[in-house]
């Protein structure tokens, strides 16, 4: 292998480049451009400049050589019609490095990225988390709070307490996405996705759909006529101050569980083993027996009593057995849609209780 | 009279010719062709069974509300029905091999009316649970798609088969040149390998 | 005979009579090179269609609030464009159309396995494409080539054409797969062992596989689509115990292969073009060889990687990041040893180096954002957005497709006896590359800043740099146009090229051009693989080729 000075030149050239391309990914100004506005995301911008640090070295170094090469070796004039090049097929002490350095290179990405997804992944809520539901719709978002009655269109965020998303949709898959955020969950109908964060940043960001869902997809961000909603980071005196606003206002709405019931059902006696039964030919098209994740059309329900991790957005508290039973007997307007109430169902009162029973069996 | 001949211009046909070069090289290939076919076609039933194996796994309860109980007993014969013709239409092609024609004759003739009672059989258990077909969701969705396909499969074996003893005896075979029916054979034993998996997933699961 | 010959009474022998009438010679005809023929020039009307698309998209997006579409015209326009491009341009033109015409008479061969099946494949192709486009008059499909439901349950049953169609597309696909398998598998030329194949073939042979597996699964997730819009059969609405995901894991189990199949051709193109424009070896022809393999084999196990944010269980994304950063290593020897070739040689900048050299730069950028995109973190914040559609148009446009535009400037002559013109062919080649990057490079930065994808109109910010990107692609446009106007001039006004104007080593170029009906009048025997330029020909019974001997007679059958 000839490697002339003008090859060393060049590869002094490639490194150099590559070492500005390097820097520059290390000091560019992305927070200035795309704030960061929870945790992870400083993390995934340190991923981010990693990435891009050594992809832009190695295109230097790839281009580089490229230019080099198609400039150093081009045909000159005196050059013969048969004359050819440097008769070479393969060099092993070359392509074992280049095959070893990358693999190294790509275990030390795995590694990191390994690292950084397990501390992003909703594995354990923390105990003191706030829980949210954001649900899509064609085309604009709605949220739902503990505590809060119906859905509100605008989505506030507690500076420093960390959040559980959950999202999911009434109707066609959506996604949930805030860029400063760099964090991103779909929104698919029968299941729930969940993000977990701490906002860190005040402000005000812009909500948008990244999975197509239909004529309007591309009005589906915040600042649009049909979806004029946008996200807002508040300090706490603030977020309170638009939590308390916004329970009053939707003190009136239902979520069915508020009415007062005509009496409620009595669940003494109540046999879980008929209650599962019953559970199996009228709940399970729409309802799983497992945890509150693995939904249908409504959660699932084998934590609905016992697990603490059941989220409380029922009426802000721990669901209780009188709970449930007044939901079976008066239905519940939920997201996807409306679960039908005792009569639609056609379950009598020993019904509710059984089921009432199996439930609370599950543990 | 007229059979008699054809079956003897058949018999005739089928003295010791031995298979050219030409012959055996295309015959390679068509055997290399239709195995490449069969894993392509293996593929369309495995991402069925993927998907039904999926929804089985992934949300509600197990069976879905709306879905038929299934007759172990009538699939169980069904099956026995099945294997059984996959060893007839062996014995068919060995005879054939061993340059029997009438056995052979007789041995494909039981495997196409063997494949024939369980498409039978299959419909039986269709109209049987014919209630069901609308309102048995993610449950039909599976087990019609899949018995349906494979029972297309099989209806397409059986016209296969005929078409080669119809062949056989015209000649078009001898006993040294007859790739079309280790070909038949080859599929024949297909549908029985799809059916193992089936009858599993849906039966016995 | 002046030349014994090679092999007696079996394939090889076996000749064709020449087709008589037009019909037979030019319609539907069993010879491979004009199936291959039929292929490109069919996807050069399909790419003309598509193409025009992308330039309404263009349009459009010019302005944020849009204007020039409504939202539905606009979502069928992109659906139609990205469909068209994967199945009906890239897919068959570099597998039915570049493979078919060379790889044959690369090992050796008079013709594929199957001829008769070839041609049912090729006519496929039409026929599906009409029915694609027959979908615009029944209510389009508007849910992108990817149709995710339970979007793709909507709308009119444009998207249930679109089922069928893409559907029998698939069953040309496969039959071609299988064709091409078994054809490397058992036709080479005596002598030509697998490491003395051109590694046009190589890819080709990786290849083949992929389109006879994947193409079946989207076969099975395309018949359960259409059964569940026109029969209710509940596979993927939520409401009745199917999964949206569902879907995702079946269409992405094949369309990840699929994106293999677009570029292991090309990768296979330019290896023989880089070679014979340095008049040097390809670098590592071992390691190409095996690491397309490697790259095909990994391709089956990365599929949810198109699916990091919809909700897979977190265990099961982290296989699928890992194989997928995994593939980069195969990527980047093959980069690496092409670069090398470079080094070294004698280096012609012809049009089709060119459009080599700018594939290896441009694929090496969307490899690299590729890898970008296999780290979930990262991903969580790409996906969906323009960055995606940054990365794909880089490896498929700056890839698959400048890869195919090299092969047609290279193998041009051996379709037609001509040569394209130079000229216009460098012209084309410096539109291209300006038009490209212009369109595609600021992509990456405005899907990062908060531009998503498959959107009719968006926020005001990101106006000024869509209106250049529009601009560029105006001229990667005028590119395009210019190399077919170039390959239709040069059918009749195009230098007469001889058997081998590029003075290259591999098989087709020792017979005449435009290529014979019977591509040899005796199958050579291979003694050595084809790049070694110090040595001579690596054949033995090619004298006849280039005289005025008779053609072969037919088989006597």
């Amino acid at each position: 292998m000839h490697l002339d000075r003008g090859f060393w030149t060049a590869t002094a050239v490639i490194v150099l480049l590559g070492i500005v391309a390097i820097f520059w990914w290390i000091y560019a100004p992305i927070q200035s451009i795309m704030p960061e506005a929870v945790d992870r995301a400083r993390q995934i911008d340190l991923l981010y400049r990693f990435l891009a640090a050594s992809g832009t070295a190695l295109l230097v170094a790839v281009i580089g050589y490229i230019l080099y090469f198609v400039f150093r070796f081009r045909k000159r004039p005196t050059h013969s019609p048969d004359d050819i090049g440097l008769q070479i097929h393969d060099n092993h002490k070359l392509e074992f490095w280049w095959t070893l350095i990358p693999a190294m290179y790509i275990v030390v990405l795995a590694a990191i990225s390994v690292n950084l997804f397990f501390q992003i992944e909703p594995v354990n809520a923390q105990g003191n988390t706030l829980v949210i539901e954001a649900l899509g719709h064609q085309w604009y978002y709605t949220f739902r709070y503990p505590g809060i009655n119906g859905e509100v269109k605008e989505m506030h965020l507690p500076l420093g307490q960390p959040i559980t998303l959950h999202v999911s949709s009434y109707d066609v898959i959506h996604s949930f996405w805030v860029p400063e955020m760099r964090l991103k969950a779909d929104m698919v109908p029968g299941l729930i996705n969940t993000l977990v964060f701490t906002p860190t940043r005040p402000g005000k960001y812009e909500l948008l759909c990244t999975e197509f869902c239909g004529t309007l997809h591309g009005d589906m961000r915040s600042g649009t006529p049909n979806d004029p909603a946008y996200i807002y980071i508040d300090p706490p005196g603030k977020y309170k101050a638009w939590y308390d606003a916004t329970q009053r206002a939707n003190a009136h709405m239902s979520n069915a569980i508020a009415v007062a019931s005509a009496g409620a059902v009595s669940l003494t006696g109540g046999d879980a083993a008929a209650g599962k039964s019953l559970f199996q030919t009228k709940c399970s098209a729409c309802h799983a027996l497992g945890p509150f994740t693995q939904k249908i059309v409504g959660p699932g329900l084998k934590g609905v009593l016992h697990d603490p991790a059941h989220p409380n957005l029922v009426n802000g508290d721990k669901a209780t057995p009188d709970d449930v039973a007044k939901i079976l007997q008066n239905g519940f307007n939920g997201p996807m849609g409306t679960m039908p109430n005792q009569t639609a169902n056609g379950l009598t009162d020993k019904d509710i209780a059984n089921l009432v029973a199996f439930l609370n069996s599950l543990k | 009279m007229a059979v008699a001949s054809v079956t003897q211009a058949g018999i005739v046909g089928r003295h010791h010719e031995e298979p050219d070069q030409l012959y055996v090289e295309t015959r390679e290939l068509r055997v290399q062709g239709f195995l490449l076919f069969m894993v392509s076609d293996l593929v369309l039933f495995s991402s069925f069974i993927f998907a039904y194996l999926y929804l089985r796994n992934t949300g509600q309860g197990w069976p879905p509300p709306g879905a038929p109980k299934l007759d172990l007993a009538l699939a169980s014969i069904n099956s026995v029905i099945l294997f059984g013709s996959g060893a007839t239409m062996h014995f068919a092609l060995e005879n054939w091999k061993h340059r029997n024609f009438t056995k052979f004759a007789n041995w494909i003739i039981a495997t196409i009316i063997l494949g024939a009672m369980f498409l039978s059989g299959q419909i039986v258990e269709y109209a049987k649970i014919s209630a069901t077909w609308g309102g048995s969701g993610i449950f039909g969705a599976g087990f019609f798609t899949l018995t349906g396909m494979h029972g297309f499969h099989v209806f397409c074996g059986i016209i296969y088969l005929t078409v080669l003893l119809l062949q056989a005896l015209q000649g078009k075979y001898t006993f040294q040149k007859y790739t079309g029916l280790t070909l038949g054979t080859l599929y024949w034993h297909f549908v029985d390998v799809i059916w193992v998996v089936l009858f599993s997933i849906f039966y016995l699961y | 005979m002046a030349v014994a010959a090679v092999h007696s009474g079996g394939i090889a022998d076996h000749i064709h009579p020449e087709p008589e009438s037009f019909l037979r010679k030019y319609v539907f005809s069993i010879d491979h090179k004009i199936i291959g023929i039929q292929y490109i020039v069919t996807c050069g009307i399909f790419m003309m269609l598509a193409g025009a698309l992308a330039e309404l998209i263009r349009v459009q997006l010019m302005r944020a609030n849009g204007g020039f579409m409504t939202p539905d015209t606009y979502n069928a326009v992109f659906t139609m464009h990205g469909s068209t491009m994967v199945w009906f341009v890239i897919i068959p033109l570099l597998t039915g159309g570049f493979g078919n015409l060379i790889f044959p008479v690369q090992i050796g061969a008079r013709d594929v396995a199957f001829p008769w099946l070839n041609m049912v494949s090729y006519w496929i192709f039409p026929v599906a494409g009409l029915m694609l486009y027959s979908s615009f008059l029944m209510g389009a499909p508007v849910a992108g080539w990817t149709e995710y439901p339970p979007m793709s349950l909507q709308g009119g049953a444009g998207t249930s054409m679109w089922c069928a169609a893409v559907f029998l597309m698939g069953i040309g696909s496969t039959l071609t797969g299988i064709n091409f398998l078994v054809t490397i598998l058992k036709m080479r030329a005596p002598g030509m062992t697998f490491t003395r194949m051109p590694l046009f073939v190589w890819g080709q042979f990786v290849t083949a596989p992929l389109l006879m597996i994947a193409t079946t699964a989207l076969g099975a997730a395309l018949a359960a689509l259409f059964v569940q819009r026109e029969f209710g059969v509940p596979f993927f609405d939520p409401t009745k115990g199917g999964s949206p995901l569902l879907w995702q894991h079946m269409f992405w189990f094949y369309s990840h292969p699929a994106v293999y199949i677009m570029i292991l051709p090309a990768f296979g193109m330019i290896s023989e073009i880089f070679p014979t424009f340095a008049r040097k070896p390809i670098f590592g022809y071992k390691m190409i060889a095996f690491s397309s393999c490697a790259i095909a084999i990994l391709g089956f196990m990365v599929w949810a990687h198109h699916m990091f944010t919809s909700g897979m269980a977190p265990t099961l994304e982290l296989p699928f990041m890992v194989l997928t950063m995994l593939i980069a290593i195969p990527t980047g020897v093959k980069i690496f040893s092409w670069t090398t070739t470079l080094f070294g040689g004698i280096l012609e900048f012809t049009t089709p180096m060119l459009y080599s050299i700018g594939f290896l730069i441009l694929f090496t950028i969307g490899g690299v954002t590729g890898v970008f995109l296999a780290a979930v973190p990262f991903d969580l914040h790409a996906h969906g957005t323009y960055f995606i559609v940054a990365h794909f148009h880089y490896v498929i446009a700056g890839g698959s497709l400048m890869g195919a535009l090299a092969a047609l400037y290279f193998w041009y002559p051996k379709m037609t006896g001509r040569m394209m013109n130079e000229s216009w062919g460098k012209w084309s080649f410096w539109l291209y590359m300006i038009g490209m990057n212009g369109t595609f490079l600021p992509m990456h930065w405005l899907g990062l800043w908060g531009m998503p994808r498959r959107y009719a109109v968006y926020d005001p910010q990101f106006q000024t740099w869509n209106q250049i990107e529009s601009w560029f692609s105006f001229v990667m446009t005028a590119s395009i146009l210019l190399t077919i106007f170039n390959a239709i001039w040069s059918i009749k006004y195009g230098k007469k090229s001889g058997a081998n104007p590029w003075r290259a080593r591999t098989l087709e170029w020792q017979i005449p051009s435009p290529m014979p009906y019977y591509n040899f009048k005796h199958v050579p025997s291979v003694f050595a693989a084809p790049y070694d330029f110090a040595e001579p020909l690596p054949y033995r019974g090619l004298e006849e080729e280039l005289t005025d001997s008779p053609p072969p007679v037919p088989a006597a059958h």
